[in-house]
C-alpha cells in the first residue's frame, strides 16, 4: 500500500491535514475487514425492520461516531468498525439473521451463501451483497408462507449461460417478480439469480429506485439488457410492461400486446428464451376499473380502483394471499435458427415475440385448466 | 514526446501526473503550472544544474499570462512538445469568473488548448475532463461509453456547466490535423486517506453535504494514480479522441460521501430547496448546498473498453478503505 500522501497538504480549508498513516491488521485484507463493517443506509432500514419483525426494538440507522481506537501491527487486536458499530456490531453476516431467517430452510440457506459469495461490494447496476441478504428473508417468507409457490418444471431453465426469461404480469405490484426472482433462485444449481427487467419509471421513484438496484433489478434500457446478457446473466423480463399490471379484471390472464427488444437482444447474445407462466398474480388485486384520466394527471402508470383500493388508503394495495404457480416452458432457442443479424427485422422480430407470447400464453392456460 | 507542459501542477492531481512523468524516461523535461508557490513536493526533483523539472507561476484564466508564458523564450527552449491540461480542482474548484461571467475552468481550458493549437512545436494535448458531462437517465445503472449523450440541458447545474463547455472546446478540435488531442473523462477522483476530486458535489473541503432522500447513486470512481498513468499512456500513444477512464468500483454516493469525510445528510425532495438556501446562508464552508443535477439521483458506471483498446490502460489500484491510524475508515487505493 502506497504511503505517499502528499496530495492530501491540498485539500481542505487551506489547512494541511496530513492523513494519519493506514496500519493494517495483521494476517488480514484491510479492504475485506472494511467492507465488512460498511452497512449501506437502506442495509440499515432492512436490518432494522426485520428487528421490527422480530419483536424488538427497530433501530433506526444513526450518524456514525467515530471512536479514536488505535490499531498497530505490534498489537493486532481489531476493532469494531465505527462507522457500522450502531447497526452492525458483528461483520457482515455470510447468511441472514433474525425472525424471517429462521424460516429459512438449510438448502435455501446455502444456494443464498453460495450466491452471497459471489457479490463482492455492489456490482455496476447497484446491486448489493448486504442489501440481498437482508431482503432474501423477508421475501423467501412471503415465497413460502404468503403466495406459498409451488414451482413445476424448473428442471427447463438453462444451468449456466446468458438466457431471457419472458413471464406475465400483473397484480399492480410487482410480487410476480420476486416470487418469480426467488423461484428461479432456488431452484437453480448453482444458484442464479435472475436480474429483472423494471420499468425506466421506477428509477424516478425515491427509495423504490434504491431498493431494486440493491436486490439486483436494473432498469429496462437497452444498453442494460445487451451487457446483462453479455456477462452471462439471467434476465427477467415482463413483455407486455404496464399494460400487464393495470389491466382489468375481465382481461385476467389475457396477455397484451408485447414489446419486442427483448427478442432483438436474445437474437444478439445467442440466448435462448424461456417461457414462464406466473398463475395467482392477476388474483392478488384484482382491477375493477383504471381511471385513466387520474392516471395522466398523477403522472402515474395507472390509477385503479381494486376491491380494497382506495377504500382502505394504502392498505388496500397490499395482494391478497393468493397460491402462485410459476410454470416454465421449453426454452425458445430462435438463436439456433437465426444469425444476430435476424435482430435487425422488425417483422421477424414481431414475429418471433408473438411465438413467445404463444408459448406463455398457451402455458397459462394449460395450468389453469 | 520530450517536453510536456503539465498545468496546474500545485494542485493535487497535477503533483501525482508530474510525479509519474519525471520517473517517465521517455521524458526528458517538465515544464509545470501553478496558480501558487512552488509546491515542496517538487524539490528533490528540481536538483541539478539543468533540472528536468521547470515550475512556474501563471494565472491559467487570464489572456495575457497564458499568451506570454507560450510565446516565450523559455517555452521555445525547453522545446515543449505535448501538453497536460489539469483542470482545477482540490479545495477551490471553481475560481471567479474572469470575463463575462465565463466560469475560471472554462476560460483556462480555452486559453490553453488556443495556444497549444497556435504553438507549432506542439503536437498532443492530453485534457482531463470529467465523466459528470454525460446525460444520465432514471435508475442506478446508467453505462456509459463515450458515445453516450451529453447532458446539454439549459437548466444544468452550474458546477456541470463548466465541465461541458470545457468537453465541447476539446471535442471541437480532435479533427485538427496538426495537434494530436486526448480528452480522458474521468469519474471521481479519490486518493489516499480520504481525499476525492472532480466530483461535483463532494469536491472541496471536508464537511457535510445534502441530497435529495430516497436517491442514492452509484458513482464511479478512479485513483489518482490510475489518472497519471492513464494520463502517461495517453501522451505515448498514437491516437486521438476521447476516452473514458475509470476503476472498476461503484461506490453509492453515500459510502463514498463517508468514505471521503463528506457525509451527504438525505433531505427530503421539496425541502431541498429551503435547506440549500439555508445551507448556502449558514452553513459555511462546512456544509455545502449542492443539490442539484441528476448525477445526485441517478447512478453511472464507465465502459472503458475504448482506452483499453487505443493505449492498454487498465486500472492497476482497487478502490476501497481501510482502518487508518486513527481508527477511521478511509478512502483507500491498493495496487491489485
Amino acid at each position: 500500500m502506497s504511503g505517499d500522501n502528499r496530495h492530501g497538504r491540498i485539500d481542505g480549508n487551506g489547512a494541511s491535514p496530513k492523513p494519519p498513516p493506514v496500519e493494517v491488521v495483521l494476517g488480514s485484507n484491510p479492504f475485506v475487514d472494511a467492507l465488512a463493517g460498511e452497512v449501506d443506509p437502506l442495509d440499515a432500514w432492512l436490518i432494522a425492520l426485520d428487528r421490527l419483525a422480530a419483536g424488538g426494538e427497530a433501530v433506526v440507522p444513526a450518524r456514525p461516531v467515530a471512536a479514536a481506537s488505535r490499531t498497530t501491527a505490534a498489537t493486532p487486536v481489531p476493532q469494531p468498525s465505527p462507522i457500522a458499530e450502531p447497526y452492525a456490531p458483528e461483520p457482515e453476516p455470510a447468511v441472514p439473521q433474525g425472525t424471517f431467517a429462521r424460516l429459512i430452510g438449510e438448502e435455501a440457506n446455502q444456494k443464498l451463501a453460495a450466491l452471497l459469495g459471489r457479490i463482492d461490494g455492489w456490482d455496476r447496476f447497484g446491486l448489493s451483497r448486504a442489501g440481498l441478504a437482508q431482503a432474501f428473508p423477508f421475501f423467501y417468507a412471503m415465497y413460502k408462507l404468503y403466495f406459498r409457490v409451488q414451482s413445476h418444471d424448473h428442471e427447463k431453465i438453462p444451468a449456466e449461460g446468458p438466457i431471457v426469461l419472458a413471464a406475465n404480469h400483473g397484480g399492480l405490484l410487482p410480487f410476480d417478480g420476486a416470487m418469480a426472482v426467488l423461484d428461479v433462485l432456488l431452484h437453480t444449481d448453482p444458484p442464479r439469480l435472475p436480474r429483472a427487467i423494471v420499468e425506466r419509471w421506477a428509477g424516478t421513484l425515491p427509495f423504490v429506485n434504491v431498493f431494486f438496484a440493491r436486490v439486483g433489478q436494473v432498469v429496462g434500457t437497452h444498453e442494460n439488457f445487451a451487457r446483462l446478457l453479455g456477462d452471462g446473466e439471467a434476465v427477467l423480463v415482463f413483455p407486455e410492461g404496464v399494460e400487464g399490471i393495470r389491466k382489468p379484471i375481465t382481461q385476467r390472464y389475457r396477455l397484451q400486446r408485447f414489446h419486442v427488444g427483448f427478442v432483438e437482444h436474445a437474437l444478439r447474445a445467442r440466448a435462448p428464451i424461456v417461457p414462464m407462466a406466473i398463475l395467482g398474480s392477476d388474483d392478488q388485486a384484482p382491477i375493477l376499473f383504471d381511471v385513466k384520466p387520474l392516471a395522466r394527471l398523477l403522472g402515474l402508470p395507472a390509477a385503479p380502483i381494486t376491491p380494497t383500493f382506495p377504500w382502505f388508503g394504502p392498505l388496500g394495495l397490499l395482494p391478497y394471499p393468493v397460491r402462485y404457480r410459476i410454470v416454465y416452458g421449453e426454452p425458445l432457442r430462435f438463436h439456433e435458427r437465426f444469425d444476430p443479424e435476424a435482430a435487425h427485422d422488425p417483422g421477424l422480430v414481431r414475429a418471433l415475440a408473438n411465438q413467445v407470447r404463444r408459448a406463455i400464453q398457451a402455458l397459462i392456460d394449460k395450468n389453469r385448466a | 514526446m520530450n517536453s510536456v507542459l503539465v498545468t496546474h501542477a500545485d494542485l493535487p492531481l497535477g503533483l501525482r501526473i508530474v510525479k509519474v512523468l519525471w520517473h517517465d524516461p521517455t521524458v526528458s523535461r517538465i515544464l509545470a503550472l501553478g496558480e501558487g508557490a512552488i509546491p515542496r513536493a517538487f524539490n528533490p526533483y528540481r536538483a541539478g544544474v539543468t533540472p528536468r523539472l521547470v515550475y512556474e507561476r501563471i494565472d491559467l484564466a487570464r489572456q495575457r499570462s497564458v499568451s506570454e508564458l507560450f510565446r516565450s523564450k523559455r517555452m521555445r527552449v525547453l522545446g515543449v512538445d505535448s501538453v497536460v491540461y489539469v483542470p482545477r480542482h482540490g479545495a477551490a474548484p471553481e475560481g471567479p469568473p474572469v470575463v463575462a461571467k465565463i466560469p475560471a475552468r472554462t476560460a483556462e481550458a480555452r486559453l490553453v488548448l488556443h495556444h497549444a493549437l497556435e504553438t507549432r512545436s506542439i503536437r498532443s494535448l492530453v485534457a482531463l475532463g470529467s465523466a459528470f458531462v454525460y446525460k444520465l437517465e432514471p435508475g442506478n445503472a446508467n453505462q456509459l461509453t463515450e458515445r453516450s449523450e451529453l447532458d446539454l440541458d439549459p437548466e444544468i447545474a452550474p458546477e456541470l456547466r463548466s465541465w461541458i463547455d470545457s468537453d465541447m472546446l476539446f471535442h471541437a478540435e480532435f479533427a485538427s490535423a496538426r495537434l494530436r488531442v486526448l480528452l480522458l473523462r474521468v469519474p471521481a477522483v479519490v486518493a489516499s486517506g480520504g481525499f476525492i476530486y472532480l466530483h461535483p458535489g463532494l469536491e472541496g473541503a471536508a464537511g457535510m453535504r445534502v441530497r435529495p432522500a430516497g436517491f442514492d447513486p452509484l458513482c464511479s470512481v478512479i485513483s489518482d494514480k490510475d489518472v497519471a498513468r492513464a494520463v502517461r499512456a495517453a501522451l505515448q500513444a498514437d491516437t486521438k479522441g476521447v476516452f473514458n477512464v475509470a476503476a472498476r468500483e461503484v461506490v453509492p454516493l453515500s459510502v463514498l460521501g463517508r468514505w471521503t469525510r463528506r457525509p451527504c445528510i438525505p433531505v427530503p425532495g421539496p425541502l431541498l430547496a429551503i435547506a440549500s438556501g439555508a445551507v448556502a446562508r449558514f452553513g459555511g464552508e462546512q456544509l455545502r448546498g449542492r443539490f442539484e443535477g441528476p448525477y445526485l439521483r441517478y447512478g453511472m458506471s464507465l465502459d472503458t473498453r475504448r482506452a483499453a483498446e487505443a493505449f492498454g490502460f487498465t486500472p492497476r489500484y482497487r478502490v476501497g478503505v481501510a482502518r487508518a491510524g486513527d481508527g477511521v475508515m478511509r478512502v483507500e487505493a491498493v495496487a491489485i
